[in-house]
C-alpha cells in the first residue's frame, strides 16, 4: 500500500472531519479535530514527500514529487492559517469548513494530469474564498470584487481549454502544437491563472481584497490561494507550452511589470495590509522569473521562493491579525511596537528582512536562486531588473521596522497570545532554519522540478 | 574550516549576552573578544571552503581565504574590538540596554571578521550585507531621537545601494566564470565588457561602503550613533571594508582599467572631505570627514599603484583614529555638548590630554608616530608626479590645520564643572585610550616590515601585483620628502594656532616671528581660511542635493507611485477592463512576434 494514497485519503478525511465538527461540535472541539487532522495530514504528506511515494489516482490525478511538494506546503500552511483564524475570527467553524474544501481544491490542482482537474481545483479553491470573504460583514465589497474577477477568470480558462481541445483532441497535460489557436490559449491561460497568481495586470483588484478581508483570510489568500495559482501556472506553462518561446518572453515581461507595479505602489502605502498586498504582488513577480527561464533550475528557484514567501507571509499576517485585533492598521500605528512586545517586533523585523532577501533567511536563498537561474538562462536583463526591484523594495520594508523601534509616549507591554505566538514562531523557524541550511528545501524542490520536466501525461 | 574558529568565541559570547542578565553583558563581550584575539595567532594562511548548498551541478560555497592582507585586517579587528568594548564599559554605563548594545556590537564583530576572511563573492556579499544591517542597528542605537533614526536610515539607504550593486556584480561574474571564488576568477580574468560592468557595480559598492564621493554623506551623519560605534565602525573597520575589497580585487580593477576612475573619484573625495573637516564644528564630524579623507587617500594610493603604501596607511590609521574618537567621546561626556566652539577643559585630565595629543600628532603626521610614516610612504610614492605631490602637500597642511584646531579648541581652559567631569572620566576609557596611544608608536615599526609581510604570501595574487615594479619600487623613505612633509605639517599646526589661539601673547619662537608677525601674511592667512570656508559651504550644498535625490527615490520614483496607485481605485469595472486589455495586448503582442 502506497503512503501516497493516504495523503489523498486523509485530505478527504479532513473535509469530512470538518463537516462532522461543524455539525456536531462547538468551536473549540471543532478546532481541535481540525487541527489534529491537519497536523496528521501534514506529517503524512511530508513523509510521503521524503520517501518519494508516487502513485496514480485514476487517470486525471497523479501523486508525484511535484504534487507532493505542493500538498505538503499547503497542508502545513493550512495548519498555521487555521490557528490564526481560530484566535481572531468570529465564525471560525464556517471558515474551517470552507477552508478544508479549498484545501481539497488545492490538492486537486497539485495532482492534476489534465486541464479539467486544474480547472476543477481552481474553482474549488476560489469559490470557498468568496464565501469566506462573505463571512465577515466588513469584507462584502471585497467578496463581490473577488467574485466578479473570479468569474472572468473562469470564463477565460474554459475558453482556453476549448481552444486546446480543438487542436489536441485531449485535455491532458502534454505538449501542444504551436498554432494560432494555441497561442491565444496560452495567453488566456496566463490571464486566467494570473488572477490567482496575481500577475499584472490581472491582479489590480488584489490590494482591495487583501485589505478588505480580515487578516487571517488574507493570510490564506496570499499564502495559499496565490501559491496554488503558481502550482497551476507552472504545470500549464511548462508542460503544455514549453516550446512557445515567445509566450515565455511574455511571462518574463509580465514578471517585470508585476515586480515594478508591486514595488512602486507599495512605497506609497501607509496601511500595513495594503502595503503587504502590493509587496506580495512584487514577490509574485520574482517567482515568475523562474517560470520565465523555462529551465529546471528556474522552476526549482521558483518553488523555493514560493515556500519562502508562503511562510513569511503567513507569519507576518499572524502578527497583523493581532495588531488588527488591537485596532492598529497603519505603519504609524505600530510605532513603539518594539517596546510593547519585543517578540512581535523582532519577528516583524526578520520577516521584513526575509522579504528583502537578507542572507540566512529563505528569502535570500529564493531570490539568489531566481536571479542566478535568470543569468543561466541568458536573461541577465531580467536578473538585473529583479535586483533593482529588490533595492526599491527596501524602502517600504524598512518603514515598519523603523516604526516599530521608535519610542512612543506611554507604551506599556501588550501580550501576544500563545497561539499566535506559536504560529509566528513556527514561521520564523522555517524562515531561519531553511535559510541557514537550505539543502532539504532545495532537494525537495529539485525532485519536484525534475519530475515536472520528465513527465508528459497522455490520457486515453 | 579552521579560519572560522576566530568567530566561535565571539558568536558564543553573543549568545551568552542574549541569554544572561544585563549586568554580565559587558564582561562576557570583553571576554569573548579577548579569546578571539588570543586565537588570532593560530590562524594560518590558506583557503578553505564549506559547501552551503548545491543545486544540480552548481554548488555554492562559503570560502575563507587567508592571505597576509586578510591577516592584517583580522589583526586590526581583533585588537580594536576588545578596546572598543573596554571603552564602552565606561562610556555606555548607565545608558540602559547593555544587552542590546553588546549583542549588536558582537554581531557586527562577527560580520566584520567574516568579511576579513572572505575568499569568494558569495562570502563577501553575505558579510557585506550583515555589516550593513548591524551598522544600521548600531547607528540607530538611540533611535528614540528622530535625528538618530534619520541618520541611521540614510546610512542604510546608501549602503544598501552598494549591497545590491554587489549582487549585480556577483550575477555577472558568475555568468562569466561560473564560480564565485576569487582565486579562480583572478586566474581567468580578462578584459571584457561584462567584467567591466561587474567591476563598475563593485566600485559603486566600494564607494558606498567607504564613503566616497558622491556617497560620502552618510558617514558624518552616522556620528549620531554612540561613540564606541563611531570608533569601531566608522573609522577603523567597516568603512575600510570598501578599500579592502578594492585591494583584494585589484587584479580585476587593473584588468578592466578602472583604476584611473578610482583615482579621480578618490582624489575628489579627499578634497571635499578635507575642506569639510576644516569647516565642521561638530566634534565627531570633524574626525568623520578626516576618515573620509583618509579612505580617499588609501583608494588613491592603491589605485595609482602605491599598494604597499596604501596598505600601510590602512593599518596605521586604525589606531589613532579610534583614539581620537575615544577622546571626542570623553570631551562630549565632560562638556555635555557636541559643538567644538563650546569645548574646553581637556587640560584638566592629564592622561586624556597626553593620549589625545598622541592621536593628534599621529594624524597630523609628526615623527615618530605611525601617521608620519604613512604620510611619507604615500608622499614618496608620488614624489615624481609634481601635481599630485602639490595636492597631497596641501592636503597634509590642511589636515594638520584642522586637527590642531580640533585639539586646541578642546584644550582650552574650562570652568570648574567641566574640569571636575574631566577628572571623573571612567578608568576603563582612559585605559583603552592609553593602549591605543602606545599602539600608534608600535605601528610605526610595522613600516619596515610591511613590504616583506605583504609579498611573502604563497597564494592568490596580490603578490604578483606588487613584485614586478609598481608597488614595491615606490615604497620607501625619502629624507627630503620626510623633511618637507614635516615642515608642511608644522606650518599647518602653526596656522591653526595663529587662527584660534594666537591672541593671547607673543611667542618668542623664531619661526613664529618670521612668518606671523607681519600683518600682510596674517591677512593672507585669513583670506585663505575664509576661502576654504566658502568652498566648503558650496560643497555642503552639493551634499544636500545628493541626499535629496536619495530621498526622492525613497519617496517613490518621482511620484510615479501616485499615478500608478490610481489604477487601483476601488472600482471593479476598472479592474475588469485592465484584465481584458491585458489579455488583448498580450495576444496582439504574441501574434505580432509570430
Amino acid at each position: 500500500m502506497q503512503i501516497g494514497y493516504f495523503v489523498v485519503a486523509f485530505g478527504v478525511f479532513v473535509v469530512l472531519a470538518n463537516i462532522v465538527g461543524r455539525l456536531l461540535f462547538g468551536k473549540k472541539v471543532h478546532f481541535e479535530i481540525n487541527l489534529i487532522s491537519l497536523l496528521v495530514l501534514s506529517s503524512i504528506s511530508l513523509s510521503a514527500t521524503l520517501i518519494g511515494s508516487y502513485a496514480n489516482l485514476g487517470i486525471v490525478l497523479s501523486i508525484n514529487a511535484f504534487s507532493l511538494f505542493f500538498m505538503t506546503i499547503f497542508s502545513f500552511a493550512m495548519v498555521l492559517v487555521n490557528v490564526i483564524a481560530y484566535v481572531y475570527s468570529i465564525d471560525y467553524q464556517d471558515f474551517a469548513l470552507l477552508s478544508s474544501f479549498a484545501l481539497l481544491g488545492m490538492y486537486i490542482v497539485s495532482m492534476s494530469t489534465s486541464l479539467i482537474t486544474i480547472f476543477l481545483g481552481l474553482e474549488m479553491a476560489s469559490i470557498p474564498a468568496v464565501f469566506m470573504l462573505l463571512l465577515s460583514r466588513k469584507s462584502l465589497e471585497a467578496a463581490v470584487k473577488f467574485f466578479i474577477m473570479a468569474s472572468i477568470a473562469v470564463s477565460l480558462f474554459s475558453f482556453a481549454m476549448a481552444l486546446v481541445y480543438g487542436g489536441a483532441n485531449s485535455l491532458s497535460l502534454s505538449g501542444v502544437q504551436r498554432n494560432s489557436l494555441t497561442i491565444l490559449a496560452s495567453v488566456l491561460f496566463i490571464a486566467a491563472i494570473g488572477f490567482d497568481a496575481s500577475i499584472f495586470p490581472f491582479n489590480i483588484f488584489i490590494p482591495d481584497v487583501y485589505q478588505g478581508a480580515p487578516a487571517y483570510l488574507t493570510a490564506m489568500l496570499g499564502g495559499l490561494n496565490k501559491k496554488m495559482g503558481f502550482a497551476a501556472l507552472i504545470q500549464v506553462m511548462i508542460i503544455l507550452f514549453i516550446s512557445f518561446k515567445s509566450t515565455f518572453l511574455v511571462i518574463a515581461l509580465l514578471s517585470v511589470f508585476t515586480m515594478i507595479y508591486g514595488n512602486i505602489v507599495a512605497m506609497k502605502q501607509n496601511n500595513l495590509k495594503r502595503m503587504l498586498a502590493y509587496s506580495s504582488i512584487a514577490q509574485a513577480g520574482y517567482i515568475m522569473i523562474g517560470v520565465a527561464t523555462t529551465s529546471q533550475f528556474g522552476i526549482e528557484a521558483s518553488l523555493v521562493q514560493i515556500v519562502s514567501h508562503m511562510f513569511v507571509f503567513i507569519g507576518l499576517f499572524g502578527i497583523i491579525a493581532w495588531l488588527e485585533f488591537n485596532n492598529r492598521k497603519s505603519v504609524d500605528d505600530i510605532i513603539g511596537l518594539g517596546y510593547e512586545n519585543r517578540f512581535a517586533a523582532f519577528s516583524l523585523t526578520l520577516f521584513m528582512l526575509a522579504l528583502v532577501g537578507l542572507p540566512f533567511t529563505t528569502g535570500f536563498i529564493g531570490k539568489f536562486l531566481l536571479f542566478t537561474s535568470a543569468i543561466k538562462a541568458d536573461m541577465v536583463w531580467l536578473a538585473i531588473i529583479g535586483i533593482i526591484n529588490s533595492v526599491m523594495s527596501i524602502y517600504y520594508y524598512a518603514r515598519p521596522i523603523m516604526a516599530s523601534y521608535e519610542m512612543r509616549a506611554g507604551t506599556g507591554k501588550i501580550r501576544l497570545d500563545f497561539a499566535t505566538k506559536a504560529v509566528v514562531f513556527s514561521c520564523l523557524m522555517i524562515t531561519l532554519l531553511l535559510g541557514i541550511y537550505p539543502q532539504p528545501l532545495i532537494h525537495v524542490s529539485n525532485l519536484a522540478a525534475t519530475y515536472l520536466f520528465a513527465h508528459q501525461y497522455v490520457l486515453p | 574550516m579552521i579560519p572560522f574558529i576566530v568567530l566561535v568565541p565571539v558568536l558564543i559570547a553573543m549568545i551568552l549576552v542574549f541569554l544572561l542578565r544585563d549586568k554580565y553583558a559587558k564582561y562576557i563581550a570583553l571576554l569573548g573578544s579577548l579569546i578571539g584575539l588570543a586565537l588570532f595567532p593560530f590562524i594560518r594562511t590558506g583557503t578553505s571552503s564549506i559547501t552551503w548548498f548545491s543545486l544540480g551541478n552548481y554548488t555554492f560555497d562559503v570560502v575563507a581565504s587567508i592571505a597576509n592582507l586578510n591577516l592584517l585586517l583580522l589583526g586590526i579587528i581583533s585588537v580594536i574590538a576588545p578596546l572598543i568594548i573596554l571603552y564602552s564599559f565606561g562610556y555606555m554605563d548607565r545608558r540602559s540596554e547593555q544587552k542590546r548594545f553588546y549583542m549588536e556590537l558582537l554581531a557586527f564583530d562577527v560580520a566584520m571578521l567574516t568579511f576579513a576572511m572572505s575568499g569568494s563573492f558569495l562570502t563577501l556579499f553575505i558579510a557585506w550585507e550583515f555589516l550593513s544591517i548591524t551598522s544600521y542597528l548600531l547607528i540607530g542605537f538611540w533611535n528614540q531621537k528622530e535625528k538618530v533614526a534619520k541618520a541611521a536610515r540614510k546610512a542604510l539607504t546608501i549602503v544598501l545601494i552598494g549591497d545590491l550593486a554587489i549582487l549585480g556584480s556577483m550575477a555577472i561574474v558568475w555568468n562569466l566564470y561560473g564560480t564565485f571564488t576569487f582565486s579562480n576568477i583572478f586566474a581567468s580574468a580578462s578584459q571584457s565588457p561584462q567584467l567591466l560592468l561587474a567591476m563598475v557595480l563593485m566600485l559603486i559598492a566600494i564607494m558606498t561602503k567607504s564613503a566616497q564621493f558622491p556617497f560620502h554623506e552618510w558617514l558624518p551623519d552616522a556620528m549620531e550613533g554612540p561613540t564606541p560605534v563611531s570608533a569601531f565602525l566608522h573609522s577603523t573597520t567597516m568603512v575600510k571594508a570598501g578599500v579592502f575589497a578594492f585591494i583584494v580585487m585589484l587584479p580585476l580593477f587593473t584588468v578592466t582599467k578602472l583604476s584611473v576612475v578610482v583615482s579621480i573619484i578618490s582624489i575628489i573625495t579627499v578634497i571635499i572631505a578635507t575642506l569639510n573637516a576644516t569647516k565642521e564644528l561638530h566634534i565627531k564630524k570633524v574626525i568623520a570627514y578626516s576618515t573620509i579623507q583618509e579612505l580617499g587617500l588609501m583608494l588613491f594610493a592603491a589605485s595609482s599603484g602605491a599598494v604597499v603604501a596604501a596598505v600601510y596607511f590602512f593599518f596605521a590609521q586604525s589606531f589613532y583614529k579610534a583614539l581620537l574618537f575615544f577622546s571626542a567621546g570623553a570631551a562630549m561626556n565632560a562638556n555635555g555638548s557636541e559643538d567644538l566652539n563650546r569645548m574646553s577643559g581637556m587640560k584638566s585630565n592629564r592622561w586624556i590630554l597626553i593620549t589625545t595629543l598622541f592621536g593628534v600628532l599621529s594624524l597630523a603626521g609628526f615623527i615618530p608616530f605611525d601617521g608620519f610614516f604613512s604620510n611619507v610612504a604615500i608622499g614618496h610614492a608620488f614624489s615624481s608626479n609634481i601635481e599630485v605631490y602639490v595636492i597631497l602637500s596641501i592636503i597634509s597642511f590642511l589636515t594638520s590645520f584642522y586637527i590642531f584646531r580640533w585639539f586646541l579648541l578642546n584644550k582650552r581652559e574650562g570652568n570648574i564643572e567641566v574640569t571636575l567631569k574631566y577628572k571623573m572620566q571612567p578608568r576603563s576609557m582612559i585605559m583603552s585610550m592609553g593602549i591605543l596611544a602606545s599602539l600608534t608608536l608600535v605601528a610605526s615599526i610595522a613600516y619596515v616590515y610591511m613590504p616583506g609581510f605583504l609579498t611573502s604570501q604563497t597564494h592568490y595574487s596580490l603578490g604578483h601585483l606588487i613584485i614586478p615594479g609598481i608597488g614595491m619600487s615606490q615604497y620607501g623613505f625619502g629624507f627630503v620628502d620626510a623633511l618637507f612633509e614635516t615642515v608642511v605639517i608644522a606650518l599647518g599646526a602653526l596656522t591653526s594656532y595663529t587662527v584660534f589661539i594666537k591672541k593671547k601673547k607673543l611667542s618668542h619662537n623664531v619661526l613664529y616671528y618670521i612668518v606671523y608677525s607681519s600683518v600682510i601674511i596674517n591677512k593672507i592667512y585669513m583670506y585663505v581660511s575664509r576661502f576654504v570656508y566658502e568652498i566648503s559651504e558650496g560643497v555642503a550644498l552639493l551634499d544636500i542635493y545628493i541626499s535629496d535625490l536619495f530621498d526622492d527615490i525613497g519617496r517613490g520614483i518621482f511620484g510615479a507611485g501616485t499615478s500608478m496607485r490610481k489604477l487601483a481605485n476601488g472600482k471593479v469595472n476598472t479592474y475588469a477592463l485592465a484584465f481584458y486589455v491585458g489579455v488583448i495586448v498580450i495576444a496582439i503582442l504574441l501574434y505580432m512576434v509570430g
